[in-house]
């Protein structure tokens, strides 16, 4: 009996103890645009290719990376509806933390919550798992963060990482790229960089999204006018 | 039998900054109207090593609250794996207050504490968690107005260690004996940076 | 997200037939801390203008003598609230949480009305038993606003408006002097006077002035912008009481920087092992 056998119900594993609705929903994060994060000294950076099907939309109509708090953003790869429902839970999250304790939540804490609503999805009747996984950035008092989350619920903190269509030769080429003493400005070199790595056509400051949080600890997503000038320096 | 329930039990707590410091201190008496039951009785809790809680009034409704205030502190020692800050904890116990704003719990609580950087860190509560900051003494229970008096009229400002005990001593003691319903011995505990040490004082027991 | 209130959000009753039977045996349910409180608010010719006093009262017993009256709302709106302190707080922060979450979602900087439709829908739903009584003030993209928003959830929109016990010496200051189109001089005067008024005239209003200046794209917050009322009479060096005066039973030291162990039992706690 094959695996693809145990794929009517998401909570019943295979005999060789996969869950393939989790699998699948990997596939389909595996088969998104391109995201990455490289967290540097005194920030984090996040980016993405963003994939017009049609040169006829509008691309600025497409945002991908989005606010999770004040000190906090996130980029996803995968299924972008999917996202929005974590987005808006997270945003919760973050906005009932404030109001318990007058203090900002921390980044893990944040990712934690996250992660738990995606767990979620993997063991609840009548749902399927999200398909997507997503990056995501933060500076708090511990210092600059930057987390993986993955459909099954799974996280981890990362230097660099980057998920999506072109992940395993991205990641290849932050691992040759990485360095611990790198400045954000470098970082957002880098990404860009490794974005243009598995890059079909042309880039523009109208293709990619780049996000980042420094030391001030305000999260921000770059104009596309900033955007132009780091790839006029990336040149 | 006109009286508010917040004076059943009697009671009272004074907080106090200083220089890197920060002092409660509180009476030693549990009665139920003008009756003594007990004369060793905490209303000041440790929190951590640097945040203490003080709360006055219905007793019943203290022990309640503390024990959810452990419940819950705990569960954030775990999930957080550090140690609650004295602004963050005090928000916590205000919005506990308020979650209750039309059954409320019938205590006024008293959170005094160093920050990270040794600062002192004073709230007082009412019953529904309004919060009120301030920069040198706070007071709760049911000599909260004498406290006052003797308090203003003690305190001053950079108190070290050694002074800031006697005047929160001496503002307590001069205050509960204008009061039937607090007193019956006193203990003060005085929080630092190198730790919290506490005396307990000798007292009119009458 | 019970892990953090202990409640999942909303009011919880649970002590309700137990406080009423108290209430039946003549406890009386006791007094929340209230702001007596004079708040104001005035539109001038790039913004507008919030003043408010600083006392929190409870019965005739000054509790704060300085406390902050005048509550964030979003970057461009900042609302006075007058009225139970407690009700006022959590209000203001509330309608500000839900502001700040429909900011990230459209994007957009927050608008006045919006502010004030949250809050008016808030205090109608619980039928003036929330008892906050607002002053609400913001420049948005239409311009400047200026509202008051009753407890019950009624709301008016004026160029200058007061509230709270000292409303009416204030509003008396507003009458004999308001112009339309002041200066930001101008209006921060006016605003000063109009809660002087209430700080001289009105008992439960006192302490200090503080005042909130919003116009485009800026925000003052100026906290202690006129401060009367320090205290008057202190003894030179203080009194001080020598070392030793307090007699002491027992003492103990507990050294810091230990992880505090898990409080299981609160009456074996180690605060109480002293004696």
């Amino acid at each position: 009996m094959g695996d693809s056998d145990y794929s009517f119900s998401l909570t019943t594993f295979s005999p060789s103890g996969k869950l393939v609705q989790i699998e699948y929903a990997l596939n389909a994060v595996a088969a998104g645009a391109t995201s990455l994060g490289i967290r540097a000294k005194n920030g984090v950076v996040i980016a993405t290719e963003k994939r017009m099907p049609s040169i006829l939309m509008e691309s600025h109509t497409l945002e991908k990376i989005a606010f999770l708090s004040d000190t906090t953003g996130m980029v996803y790869s995968g299924m972008g509806p999917d996202s929005r429902v974590l987005l808006r839970k997270a945003r919760k999250f973050a906005q009932t933390y404030y109001q318990t304790y007058k203090e900002p939540m921390p980044v893990v804490q944040l990712v934690r919550e996250t992660a738990f609503v995606m767990q979620e999805f993997t063991q609840s009747g009548g749902v399927r798992p999200f398909g997507v996984s997503l990056l995501i950035a933060g500076y708090d008092e511990q210092g600059p963060h930057l987390y993986q989350v993955d459909p099954s619920g799974s996280f981890f903190a990362w230097k660099a990482s980057a998920i999506g269509k072109n992940m395993v030769n991205a990641k290849t080429f932050l691992e040759k790229r990485y360095s611990d003493d790198m400045e954000i400005e470098d970082a957002v070199h880098t990404a860009i960089l490794t974005l243009k790595e598995g890059f079909e056509g042309q880039i523009t400051e109208h293709n990619i999204e780049i996000g980042q949080v420094t030391d001030n600890q305000k999260f921000k997503v770059l104009s596309p006018l900033e955007v132009k000038d780091y790839l006029d320096e990336v040149e | 039998m006109g009286d508010s329930i917040l004076t059943y039990n009697g009671g009272c707590v004074l907080a106090m900054a200083g220089d890197n410091c920060v002092a409660i201190a509180a009476d030693r008496r549990f009665g139920v109207q003008q009756t003594t039951i007990g004369t060793d009785t905490t209303r000041i809790f440790k929190i951590n090593d640097r945040l203490m809680l003080g709360l006055t009034g219905l007793r019943t409704d203290v022990t309640t609250l503390y024990n959810r205030f452990v419940q819950r502190l705990n569960l954030y020692r775990l999930r957080e794996e550090r140690e609650i800050k004295p602004a963050s904890f005090a928000n916590m116990v205000a919005s506990t207050l308020y979650s209750r704003r039309f059954s409320p719990y019938f205590v006024e609580p008293v959170v005094a504490g160093l920050t990270e950087k040794g600062e002192p860190y004073l709230c007082a509560q009412d019953l529904l968690g309004a919060p009120l900051f301030a920069e040198d003494f706070v007071v709760s229970g049911t000599c909260a107005e004498s406290l006052y008096g003797t308090s203003e009229t003690f305190w001053k400002p950079n108190l070290s260690p050694a002074e800031l005990f006697e005047v929160t001593s001496q503002s307590l003691l001069a205050a509960v004996d204008r009061d039937c319903l607090s007193g019956w011995g006193a203990i003060v505990h005085m929080i630092t940076l190198n730790g919290i040490e506490t005396k307990v004082l000798k007292a009119r027991m009458d | 997200m019970s892990q953090f209130n202990g409640a999942d959000g909303g009011f919880q009753f649970d002590l309700l037939e137990r406080n009423e039977r108290l209430k039946e045996k003549g406890y009386q349910v006791p007094v929340a801390r209230k702001t007596g409180t004079t708040i104001v608010g005035l539109v001038f010719r790039d913004g507008v203008v919030l003043g408010a006093d600083t006392r929190a009262t409870s019965d005739t017993t000054v509790f704060d003598k300085n406390c902050e009256k005048i509550h964030y709302i979003a970057p461009n709106i900042y609302c006075c609230g007058a009225g139970t302190a407690a009700d006022t707080e959590n209000t203001t922060a509330l309608v500000s949480s839900q502001l700040e979450l429909h900011r990230l979602n459209s994007g957009r900087e927050s608008r006045v009305t919006t502010a004030l439709t949250l809050l008016k829908r808030m205090l109608f739903r619980y039928q003036g038993y929330v008892s906050a009584a607002l002053v609400l003030g913001g420049v948005d993209f239409y311009g400047p606003h200026l509202y008051t928003v009753y407890p019950h959830g009624s709301t008016d929109r004026l160029p200058f408006v007061t509230m709270g016990s000292g409303s009416l010496a204030a509003m008396s200051v507003f009458e004999s002097k308001y112009m339309d189109d002041m200066s930001r001089e101008e209006a921060e005067k006016l605003v000063y006077e109009a809660i002087s008024a209430g700080i001289y005239n009105d008992l439960g209003s006192g302490g200090n002035v503080d005042l909130c200046v919003i116009t485009r794209g800026q925000t003052e917050y100026l906290r202690g912008y006129a401060k009367e009322n320090e205290r008057k009479f202190r003894k030179p060096q203080g009194y001080s009481f020598p070392i030793g005066t307090t007699s002491i039973l027992s003492s103990r030291f507990e050294r810091s920087f230990v992880p505090t162990p898990f409080v299981s039992d609160p009456e074996n706690s180690s605060t109480m092992a002293v004696d």
